[in-house]
């Protein structure tokens, strides 16, 4: 078995990483595990900030009222304070952007558009080698699985794709890689390898139709020089729907989960699996 | 009348046989020193420290340097090890009043154990606590309680948000808040597709628009109710995990604590201290602001603040005490007495707690005894009043002086008072003492009882060995060498020498340990090995020399006549008295011209010191009793017809005392009689209105400085010093002024009548009243009377001619 990207060029895996800013939770931890990236890649990170069209539209509606937290009525949504609001938020996403950069001493660049946001963030990433963003934005009820943005990016095929929640830093803990022996699977211990920090543990599921075929894999993969200094460690199941894997996963209880959905699993799957996991998940 | 004899030389000094003593140095005596002849003292002592009343403290009173503390302190150490251990006091936190420590009364040694239980305790919880915090399970729980609420809320706005989407309206969320909007594909309508839809679609999406916003606002209302039951939910798990955590090691040290019912109660708060506050023992990320100002949190900061919260200030301690304490405050200053409450400057702002309180004196001798020298007492600013409050209330208070007088405007503590017992005894001189009984009416409700330390033992077997006791105590003391017999003798006799009593010794011990300090460093320069009679006489004639300068002056001017003192001839009205100077510490007599003149008058003794206010009240007194005595014994018959005037020649500063009384009687009798006095006697001693010669103060510098002014001038064997016959047993002269006696060169005459004295001065009998009321007419007195009566006559004669010129 051959690895597709040998080690020597991990470092260049990144070179431009995008990540999508709102000041959500979502997107902070987004930003932080960005920069993280970027700084691990030598790349450069470009945070993007979209104003959302909808909002300014709704805004010169004759019957768009703002309900607020600690106001009785709803009130009049102002045009003039709308804008300045969402450019207070830019300026907010740009100044978090300008300390997470500074920290992970990256490179970076931001840019402000608008638009509708899943379009405008997709767009925008078209130049990059990774798009970073939150499972879900700023949309009220998206309290599990992806919001809107990342359900389009998914949707529309955009890799790799790093999903980021908050509490779960990219780095903690060991990187769980999903491997069946697929062109895709390999992409993603590649991908996984060249994440990795020094002494961190990776931990390799493998999914074969068998437990011999398994252990043959495993055979194989603890063989291979690219993995001659890496401590890993080796699950096996077979490759079953994606509730089962969700629930393996979450017994794990690993870090970033590293996957590709051009592996022998269902696409569908891979994606419901990535839906569900409220993981940190990097899709190559 | 029979003339009074001259002293022999044995009366002149009272000698101390060193045969008498049984040791050869004081190298053969031990113990401790003994203080001798106070048994008054030590009497009110026993019974003050016996006592167990309010009020019985003790004033020690006696001048300096007798020995009251050292006699204090041995009696205290015969019955300070036989009283029970106090109890040992410590401040804690006060969790619910910070403001206000409480104390804690342990058996003793316990306070100190607590101490280190405690610093064991917050080490073990440093531990155990973040452990607890981050096991997997209170995590799980945290996280679900959390979901929970996140999960309710994204519930309703679920709901709403599909209830909106039926109906093509999107919830969005604005930066502010929440806003409802018709939507189509997934985007906004812009405003002219809404306006072009038809009146009734616009008002259908209004009011369905208006329904979702008031449903929305209901969702509203909830979420912060919501929001405080997760709270609750989450400090109930915290509470519940600290509880577990805390629980097996409070449960550890109550059991050990468990006799101790207060222990115990403080254990109880601070137990729900921990509970409530366990977030102190978890590590926090340090903050970076406190970071750059140098305030970091550190793990070490951290861990030393908490263990300042839970620390037990141990105030007093008394785990290696044997006994009741004894304890002498060197510097009573109010905070050293009652203690202290210290602030740390901490960004320029004063900060304190409970752990910054300091024990006074009061604390550390609390149930036993504390000596405090009454004079630094009175001199430190409210310690006197801190002290009798504290005695009166029966309770240290400790209170910051600065707060109570607004000297600092800060934050402070008032720590719980601690129960007082004790014994004061304060050390002082009498007139301190009768100032304070007059002057200060808590003084004798606090200090009932007075010990009257002696200034003198008696010269007996008792006061001798006393004082070689003394003597062999300070050498061991102070790595001395000790004195032979002859040197203890001397030292005896040089006590006796400054009451100025041959039966009295000193009982200033200070000046007795001085001088053997000064006989062991000219001992030591003789290169002895033990301190001989001649290191202590050199050491006093030394000490002599040393404050000699203004006696030399004196005198050298008296040789060079500058100050006119005849010791030779004889002069009529005209007396040798004789005075004593206190300059500096040492004092020194030294004989002053009186002269006497009269002339026809109404009677009056004209003090003329008085009359220029250079003699003090008791002299003046002196003069006019010579008034009285001349008008009892001459003026009976006939008016008194004369005015006298009296001097002290030369003398350009105040006189004061009346021991020149009788030798101005002397120079008024002779100035009257005509007849001359001796200029080789000088005379002291004070005269009452019956002619009675009475004791004096001083009598040895007086005759021995006499005798110096003689003895420059070179002794004729005539010359010699009237003293008071009463003064006699005060006699302690020096060597060279007895054995000049001895040789007979020089004389001192005891006198008790004015009549005996003026015989002396003059050689002429004073006379005594025959039956019919007559003195003999060559006698002074009738040379006296017979002048009076002359110049009676001529009083008359001039009043008469004046009379018959007026008519």
């Amino acid at each position: 078995m051959k690895l597709l990207i040998p080690p020597e060029e991990h470092t260049i895996l990144f070179r431009h990483i995008t990540v999508a800013l709102d000041c959500s939770p979502h997107s902070l931890a987004s930003l932080t595990a960005a920069a993280e990236l970027a700084r691990k890649m030598h790349a450069d990170l470009t945070g993007i900030f979209v104003e959302d069209i909808n909002l300014f539209r709704m805004a010169e509606l004759p019957c768009s009222h703002e309900i607020r937290m600690y106001t009785p009525e709803p009130e009049k949504i102002d045009t003039l304070q709308l804008e300045r609001s969402v450019k207070i938020q830019a300026k907010k996403a740009e100044s978090s952007l300008q300390r997470v950069a500074g920290e992970c001493n990256v490179e970076y660049s931001f840019r402000v558009c608008r638009g509708v946001v899943t379009g405008e963030v997709i767009a925008a990433a078209l130049e990059a080698d990774l798009l970073v963003l939150g499972r879900s934005g700023r949309s009220p009820s998206c309290r599990k699985g992806l919001g809107s943005t990342a359900r389009k990016a998914l949707a529309e095929g955009k890799k790799p794709l790093l999903f980021m929640r908050p509490g779960i830093p990219a780095k903690a803990g060991p990187i769980l890689v999903l491997y069946d022996g697929s062109e895709g699977s390999n992409l993603a211990l590649s991908t996984a390898l060249a994440l990795m920090e020094k002494e961190q543990i990776l931990h390799i599921l493998i999914l074969a139709e068998s437990y011999e075929k398994s252990l043959g894999i495993e055979r194989e993969l603890s063989q291979n020089r690219v993995l001659a200094d890496t401590v890993a460690e080796y699950h096996h199941l077979p490759p079953k729907n994606g509730k089962t894997l969700e629930r393996y996963i979450r017994m794990a209880a690993s870090g970033m989960l590293v996957l590709s959905d051009s592996m022998n699993l269902p696409r569908e799957s891979v994606h419901e699996l990535v839906r569900e996991l409220d993981y940190p998940v990097l899709l190559v | 009348m029979s003339l009074p004899e001259k002293l022999s030389p044995e009366k002149l000094y009272k000698t101390c046989n060193p045969g008498e003593f049984s040791f050869l140095s004081t190298a053969d005596l031990d113990g401790p020193i003994k203080a001798t002849g106070q048994d008054r003292a030590f009497e009110a002592i026993a019974f003050s420290m016996g006592i167990k009343h309010d009020g019985f403290n003790l004033f020690a009173l006696g001048p300096n340097g007798t020995g009251k503390q050292t006699a204090i302190m041995q009696f205290l150490a015969t019955i300070a090890p036989l009283a029970p251990v106090p109890s040992d006091w410590c401040y804690v936190n006060n969790f619910k009043h910070p403001r206000h420590p409480g104390a804690l009364k342990l058996p003793p040694g316990k306070a100190s154990t607590l101490s280190r239980d405690m610093e064991h305790l917050v080490e073990a919880l440093l531990t155990v606590i973040p452990s607890a915090f981050s096991s997997e399970e209170y995590q799980v729980e945290e996280k679900n309680i959390r979901e929970k609420f996140q999960e309710h809320q994204a519930e309703a706005f679920e709901d709403l948000e599909k209830k909106a989407a039926e109906q093509h309206i999107a919830l969005i969320r604005t930066p502010a808040g929440f806003a409802f909007a018709p939507e189509k594909n997934g985007e906004v309508l812009k405003p002219e597709e809404f306006m072009s839809l038809n009146k009734k679609e616009r008002e259908a999406i209004e009011k369905e628009i208006t329904n979702l916003k008031s449903a929305m606002q209901l969702i509203m209302v909830q979420i912060p109710k919501w929001q405080r039951e997760t709270q609750e939910k989450i400090n109930e798990l915290n509470r519940n995990i600290a509880n577990f955590a805390v629980k097996p090691l409070m449960a550890e040290l109550k059991n050990s604590y468990a006799s101790l019912s207060e222990v115990i109660e403080y254990f109880e708060t601070l137990e729900n201290d921990i509970i409530e506050n366990f977030d102190q023992f978890l590590e926090k990320e340090p903050d970076p602001r406190e970071m750059l100002l140098g305030l970091s949190t550190g793990k070490f900061q951290q861990k030393g603040a908490l263990l300042n919260r839970y620390r037990i200030n141990v105030i007093v301690d008394n785990s290696k005490r044997e006994g009741a304490p004894v304890v002498y405050e060197d510097k009573p200053a109010c905070q050293n007495l009652v203690g202290d409450i210290e602030h740390i400057s901490q960004m320029g702002t004063l900060l304190t707690d409970f752990t910054l309180i300091k024990p006074g004196a009061l604390h550390r001798a609390n149930g036993g005894y504390l000596l405090i020298d009454a004079r630094r007492l009175l001199l430190e600013p409210l310690a006197y009043e801190a002290l009798k409050k504290a005695l009166r209330t029966r309770q240290i208070r400790i209170e910051s002086l600065a707060q109570l007088y607004s000297l600092v405007s800060t934050v402070s503590l008032e720590p719980e008072p601690i129960p007082l017992d004790i014994k004061v005894i304060l050390i002082g001189e009498r007139q301190l003492y009768y100032l304070l009984n007059v002057y200060d009416p808590d003084f004798s409700e606090l200090f009932k009882v007075a010990a009257d330390f002696e200034d003198e033992l008696p010269f007996d077997g008792d006061g001798k060995l006393a004082y070689a006791r003394i003597i062999s105590a300070i050498a061991k003391t102070d790595k001395l060498r000790h004195f032979d017999r002859g040197a203890v003798a001397r030292v005896i006799e040089h006590g006796s020498r400054i009451t100025g009593d041959s039966t009295k010794l000193s009982a200033h011990l200070q000046s007795i340990s001085d001088l053997v300090r000064e006989a062991d460093y000219y001992a030591a320069s003789a290169k002895r090995k033990l301190v001989k009679a001649a290191d202590v006489q050199k050491a006093i004639d030394a000490r002599v020399l040393r404050s000699s300068r203004i006696q030399e002056k004196i005198r050298e001017a008296t040789l060079k006549n500058a100050i006119l003192i005849d010791t030779e001839s004889e002069k009529v009205g005209q007396i040798n008295g004789l005075a004593i100077y206190s300059p500096g510490g040492q004092s020194f007599g030294h004989p002053g011209r009186i002269t006497a003149r009269v002339r026809l008058g109404k009677g009056e003794v004209i003090d003329i010191e008085r009359e220029v206010e250079m003699g003090g009240p008791i002299h003046s007194k002196g003069v006019l009793i010579l008034s009285g005595f001349l008008g009892a014994r001459f003026a009976i018959d006939q008016p008194l017809s004369l005015s006298a005037s009296l001097v002290f020649e030369q003398s350009y500063s105040g006189v004061e005392g009346d021991s020149a009384s009788s030798a101005e009687l002397y120079a008024l009798l002779s100035a009257l009689s005509g007849v001359p006095i001796r200029q080789w006697f000088a005379v002291t001693g004070s005269v009452n209105q019956f002619g009675q010669v009475q004791a004096i103060g001083g009598v040895n510098e007086k005759i021995e400085g006499f005798f110096d002014l003689c003895n420059a001038r070179g002794l004729s064997g005539k010359q010699g010093v009237l003293i008071p016959a009463s003064n006699v047993d005060n006699l302690m002269l020096r060597s060279d002024v007895v054995n000049a006696a001895k040789k007979g060169r020089f004389s001192i005459y005891p006198v008790t009548h004015i009549d005996e004295g003026i015989e002396l001065l003059t050689g002429v009998p004073a006379g005594v009243l025959d039956k019919s009321g007559n003195y003999p007419p060559g006698s002074v007195n009738g040379m006296v009377v017979a002048k009076l009566k002359e110049m009676a006559e001529k009083i008359r004669k001039f009043t008469a001619s004046s009379s018959d010129d007026e008519d």
